[in-house]
């Protein structure tokens, strides 16, 4: 078995507001896939699809293998998931809300868990209702980490950890893909940590998946090609037309090729094509 | 020699290529002489804080063109080259083209340019920079 996650053409309502409208991607080892969208894009809802947290109306999920509303223990064991807002254990104290966590995963690292309780500064006698917002993100991130998850589903996870900590953890999530095979769906609004971590970038607008590539891939093959008023270019047949706006054209499949009265052809990073993609 | 790389992950440049062009210059500039070792991939994204596949496909990309080498069980370091003077050259290429085309836009004549790139290289003479 290849793929950790496959969805294909998986569509979900919620009454007459399509959420996700005909998404299909592959998550395979080694992946580490930021996931890029506005709020209400769909991103969560995607991630809860994946996890038999909510059923989708229509289309094929295969989560590790198996369909996503009857997973086996043996595939709950491999999956991490951090959501947005953890999260239970509230009256316990840190250390015994891992004590409790920890029973439920066999391959769990306790050196592991010692270690990032450290580096994020948590006391195990802290109860867990007396964290921080960041101190919560870090506690979900060790319990879901742990155990070195196969498929790891990060819903805005460091949006409230500090530039330091949102660095190691970047460097513990580089691990867990290459040298333990396994695949990290990370969604975040802070595209710049997005462009040092992941391998793969993911668009979500209105539901649709607009992207789905190699990062690098979309640095270099992705454009803003900005013509005269009044200037109609035609493209060469590889070449797809993401977006226009006025008199720019926002363009997938460049190769190094000019325009007669391009007046200019411009690379763009992940936030430019965000806003590029959504103005 | 890690403090002498550093990439912007937010360019539009794809970070693989920020590194290898990095690399080149080191290597053409002669900060990176022959036989020097390079730290591990690993290590090279870890200081920098970007993905090691970004690094390994930089590390790979200049294995094959020939500015390093790898030998079995051996890291990698920086191989022998007889050319690097053209190379010097050919890497200035881009930042010429950028250059000529700000002052074609801006209306300048060739033997505008050519005086004020003298002009500019003695001010930087005189001053040391």
């Amino acid at each position: 078995m290849d793929a950790l996650l496959q969805l294909n053409k998986v569509v979900k309502r919620f009454e007459a507001n399509t959420v996700l409208d005909e998404v299909s991607f592959t998550l395979e080892p080694g992946m580490v896939v930021g996931l890029l969208g506005a709020n209400g894009a769909g991103k969560s809802t995607l991630m809860r699809i994946a996890l038999g947290i909510i059923d989708a109306d229509a289309g094929d999920i295969a989560t590790l293998g198996e369909a996503p509303a009857q997973l086996s223990v043996a595939a709950k064991e491999a999956i991490g998931y951090v959501p947005q807002q953890p999260f239970g254990y509230e009256n316990a104290t840190v250390a015994m809300a891992l004590a409790l966590h920890r029973s439920f995963y066999a391959s769990w690292d306790m050196q592991l868990e010692q270690q990032w309780l450290q580096r994020f500064a948590l006391d195990g006698k802290t109860k867990v209702n007396k964290l921080s917002v960041g101190q919560r993100q870090a506690l979900a991130i060790i319990m879901a980490m742990a155990y070195r998850p196969k498929l790891l589903l990060l819903d805005e996870p460091v949006a409230s950890l500090d530039p330091l900590a949102r660095r190691q953890f970047m460097a513990d999530l580089f691990e867990l893909a290459l040298e333990s095979g396994s695949a990290v769906l990370f969604s975040s609004h802070i595209t710049s940590d997005l462009e040092r971590v992941a391998s793969h970038v993911a668009l979500l607008k209105n539901g649709k998946l607009l992207l789905m590539r190699e990062l690098d891939e979309i640095k270099e093959h992705i454009r803003l090609v900005t013509f005269p008023e009044g200037v109609m270019p035609t493209f060469g047949e590889h070449i797809r037309v993401l977006h226009r706006r006025e008199y720019s054209w926002l363009i997938d499949g460049y190769r190094g090729e000019t325009w007669a009265g391009a007046l200019q052809c411009q690379a763009l990073n992940l936030e430019q094509l965000y806003l590029e993609l959504h103005i | 020699m890690l403090e002498l790389l550093q990439v912007n992950p937010s360019s539009g440049d794809p970070i693989y290529r920020q590194l290898s062009e990095q690399i080149i210059h080191l290597i053409v500039g002669g900060q990176l002489p022959a036989h020097t070792v390079l730290p591990s991939v690993r290590q090279i994204a870890s200081y920098l804080a970007v993905n090691p596949m970004t690094v390994s496909r930089a590390i790979q990309q200049l294995v094959e063109q020939g500015w390093l080498e790898r030998r079995r069980g051996q890291p990698t370091q920086v191989a022998e080259r007889v050319n690097n003077h053209a190379s010097a050259e050919a890497l200035l290429q881009p930042q010429l083209a950028v250059l000529l085309a700000s002052a074609q836009q801006l209306g300048l004549s060739k033997q505008q340019i050519i005086d004020l790139i003298e002009k500019q290289w003695d001010r930087s003479k005189s001053t040391g920079a």
